[in-house]
């Protein structure tokens, strides 16, 4: 039986992962790259780790150039009343894709001038091959020490890496599951479900290349970060067959929830808890999302700053503010996810306390791990880029 | 017999005050210089924002790929991968069959229409313009999320089928599929097409359609001697015009295409920003491009075959 994932507060704004968003990126990487500088040139000096002293925020205002998802500039009481005292203003540049991300700090050079980012964790090891992750000096970030010791530790180095450096702070998280209308479907405890004829057609895929690998190896039992080249097939024809039973790949989650609530789609491979919310906003609260008997994976979202920054030390104190307690509190309600703060756990109204089970983190991990990426380059393991060369392929001819 | 009368009418066309239209004037040198001085900052603009940077996009495209950055050596390797790729072929073919089908569509739709406005309208000219450039007021991505409405499962469509016993089970070929894509094009295309040709058809006087039904013409042989004639430069221009944006469009084909819609546009939009393979993307944008140009000449070259050349000018 699968292990489901609970939710049901409001917060409609969050459907900034809707399709909305994706027009915007388009062509531009090619302009910037036609028009853009060296991106090694890099920006102002990046902070550094340092030892010794208390540690203290910076006392930094000005404008914070911001790259992520809409909603991860957190616009909450609490951070707008902060940014008010600190002279702080945000100005986002909001993405569609995760890959956005690096697609706009690599054509657009220094020039982009970005100040803060937020990446997956699985995003490590690319972010780090291609330079996008400065350290953080960890004297102006005094709120890590409210961190649960899971989020503050340098598990499989997607925060700390491998010298000790700083290159991320964790502030939100999830876990991914199978999201379904449970109004059209019984409960699905198996990913297999999915695959069942009677769906032919009726579920949902998304176009998170990283995020399908990731829970393929999971369900055939691999490693996704070590996965034997003549295995790549097993994944490639495991996600086929689900997108060959969905009529066409989403491209973004938010676009997902439209077809669930317009019953177009009856399930989803993949979704997570949020998407309940988001689906009753729209009038369908039948929605559910559980964690399947073969298990999924969990992300967790860190903010970055990278070599392209101009101010950061406004970008250093965001990043503090983002772990205190009330602020990631408040932004966890907002964005119906998990706390990385210990403290917080105790500020958060019952549907989000429920979502996760924050004295059993251990457990749930296990069953939905961190994901990480397969490597940039490899001769033993599938690699990265042949993820994203594999998924092109599948959703054009599966 | 037939044919006499054919060529009268058609001689009637080229001759007509009606028909021959926009006779060279000829201007001094000062009368040169004003129009040429008018047109430096649009040229200006074009050189800086497109001739430029195509000419960096098409030096990216014989870089050597170094994962979301370019290196080199210079190297035909990106063209060679685009035009060997099975996918690519795949998608090439999507993408005309998607461009071809919305822009015959189109302008076999606009071109009665624009007709209809010139001469049958009247005073409801006007009005009838109005909504059909109002469908425009509304964003792109507005208009794709409709045809979502209409056409889902649970769509205006399906339902309306269902109440009235028609179907049992939801048509799923409405959405999701090269169709629905097609459909939306044509709707968000129609607008500008029919006003292109009502533009087009400005010229064409009533005159010069009486002086053809003088000379014993029938509709069927009105339209395929004098009005397909003047109508065909414009047409053609139309027919273009859809055929490149529809068949380099990668965001309708991502929210209503379904598996067969996918188009080459989302696979350079993909290499561009997921894959990270700059001089691959460019390189593909770059044969999509030339196929774009070598269309249109040959259309052109057609055009001046069937010795409509002239006409074209004149229109």
């Amino acid at each position: 039986m699968g292990h489901k994932v609970r939710t049901g507060l409001s917060r409609r704004e969050f459907l900034r992962r809707s399709g909305l968003t994706v027009i915007t990126v388009g062509a531009a990487p090619a302009i910037l790259a036609a028009c853009g500088d060296d991106a090694e040139t890099g920006g102002e000096a990046s902070p550094t780790a340092s030892a010794g002293g208390t540690p203290q925020a910076p006392d930094a205002s000005g404008t914070i150039n911001f790259l992520s998802w809409e909603g991860y500039d957190i616009p909450v009481d609490s951070m707008n009343a902060w940014k008010k005292d600190q002279g702080i203003e945000i100005n986002p540049t909001y993405i569609g894709n995760h890959d956005d991300i690096q697609a706009k700090i690599k054509a657009g050079g220094d020039s982009a001038g970005y100040d803060l980012i937020t990446y997956y964790q699985g995003y490590m090891p690319l972010y780090t091959e291609l330079d996008i992750l400065t350290p953080l000096d960890e004297n102006k970030l005094p709120n890590l020490e409210g961190m649960f010791e899971f989020w503050g530790s340098d598990v499989n180095n997607f925060w700390i890496n491998p010298d000790g450096e700083r290159i991320g702070v964790p502030w939100t998280w999830g876990s991914i599951g199978l999201t379904y209308n449970s109004a059209e479907v019984d409960e699905m405890s198996s990913w297999y479900d999915l695959l069942d004829p009677s769906l032919d057609g009726k579920i949902a895929t998304v176009d998170d290349p990283a995020g399908n690998f990731n829970l393929a190896c999971k369900i055939l039992g691999l490693q996704s970060h070590e996965v034997p080249k003549d295995r790549l097939a097993d994944i490639e024809e495991l996600l086929s067959q689900f997108v060959r039973a969905s009529r066409g790949v989403s491209p973004s989650f938010g676009d997902m929830t439209s077809k669930l609530v317009s019953g177009d789609a009856v399930a989803c491979f993949h979704g997570w808890a949020a998407m309940n919310t988001f689906a009753a906003d729209q009038g369908l609260d039948t929605v559910l999302t559980n964690i399947p008997d073969e298990g999924s994976h969990s992300f967790c979202d860190a903010y970055a700053i990278p070599p392209t920054t101009q101010n950061p030390d406004a970008a250093l104190a965001w990043i503090n503010e983002s772990i205190s307690a009330e602020v990631n509190a408040e932004a966890a309600e907002y964005l119906v996810g998990g706390v990385t703060v210990e403290a917080a756990v105790d500020l958060l109204n019952e549907a989000t306390v429920g979502l996760y089970p924050y004295d059993d983190l251990e457990g749930l991990l296990e069953l939905a791990p961190l994901a990480i990426n397969a490597p940039t380059q490899s001769d033993e393991y599938v690699t990265f880029p042949e993820w994203l060369e594999t998924w092109q392929t599948i959703k054009a001819s599966a | 017999m037939a044919d006499d009368q054919s060529e009268r009418v058609a001689l009637a066309a080229s001759s007509a005050p009606g028909g021959v239209i926009g006779a060279p004037v000829r201007r001094g040198e000062r009368g040169r210089a004003v129009p040429l001085l008018a047109a430096v900052p649009a040229v200006l603009w074009m050189v800086a924002f497109f001739v430029l940077p195509l000419v960096v996009f098409a030096f990216y495209s014989f870089l050597t790929n170094a994962f979301y950055d370019v290196a080199f050596p210079l190297t035909t390797d990106a063209y060679e991968a685009a035009i060997t790729s099975p996918l690519n072929r795949t998608l090439a073919w999507n993408s005309v069959s998607v461009g071809v089908t919305t822009a015959v569509v189109t302008v076999a739709v606009g071109l009665p229409v624009a007709y209809w406005l010139r001469f049958v309208a009247g005073r409801s000219r006007v009005a009838v313009l109005f909504l059909i450039t109002s469908s425009m007021f509304a964003s792109y991505l507005v208009r794709i999320y409709a045809w979502r409405t209409i056409l889902g499962s649970r769509g205006l469509v399906n339902s309306t089928l269902d109440r009235v016993g028609l179907i049992d089970e939801p048509l799923s070929f409405l959405l999701y599929s090269r169709f629905a894509v097609v459909l939306a094009l044509v709707h968000i295309f129609l607008p500008y097409v029919v006003l292109v040709l009502y533009a087009a058809m400005a010229p064409l006087g009533r005159g010069l359609l009486e002086a053809g039904e003088d000379l014993g013409a029938g509709s069927s042989l009105l339209w395929r001697r004098v009005i397909l004639p003047v109508m065909a430069a414009p047409a053609v221009s139309a027919f273009v015009f859809v055929f490149i944006l529809a068949a380099a469009d990668y965001v309708t084909p991502q929210f209503l295409g379904g598996r067969d819609g996918l188009t080459l546009g989302v696979q350079i939009q993909s290499n561009f920003i997921t894959v990270g393979n700059w001089p691959l993307a460019a390189a593909t944008s770059i044969l999509m491009l030339l196929a774009f140009l070598a269309l249109y000449l040959m259309l052109n070259m057609l055009l001046r075959f069937r010795r409509l050349h002239d006409l074209r000018i004149q229109t």
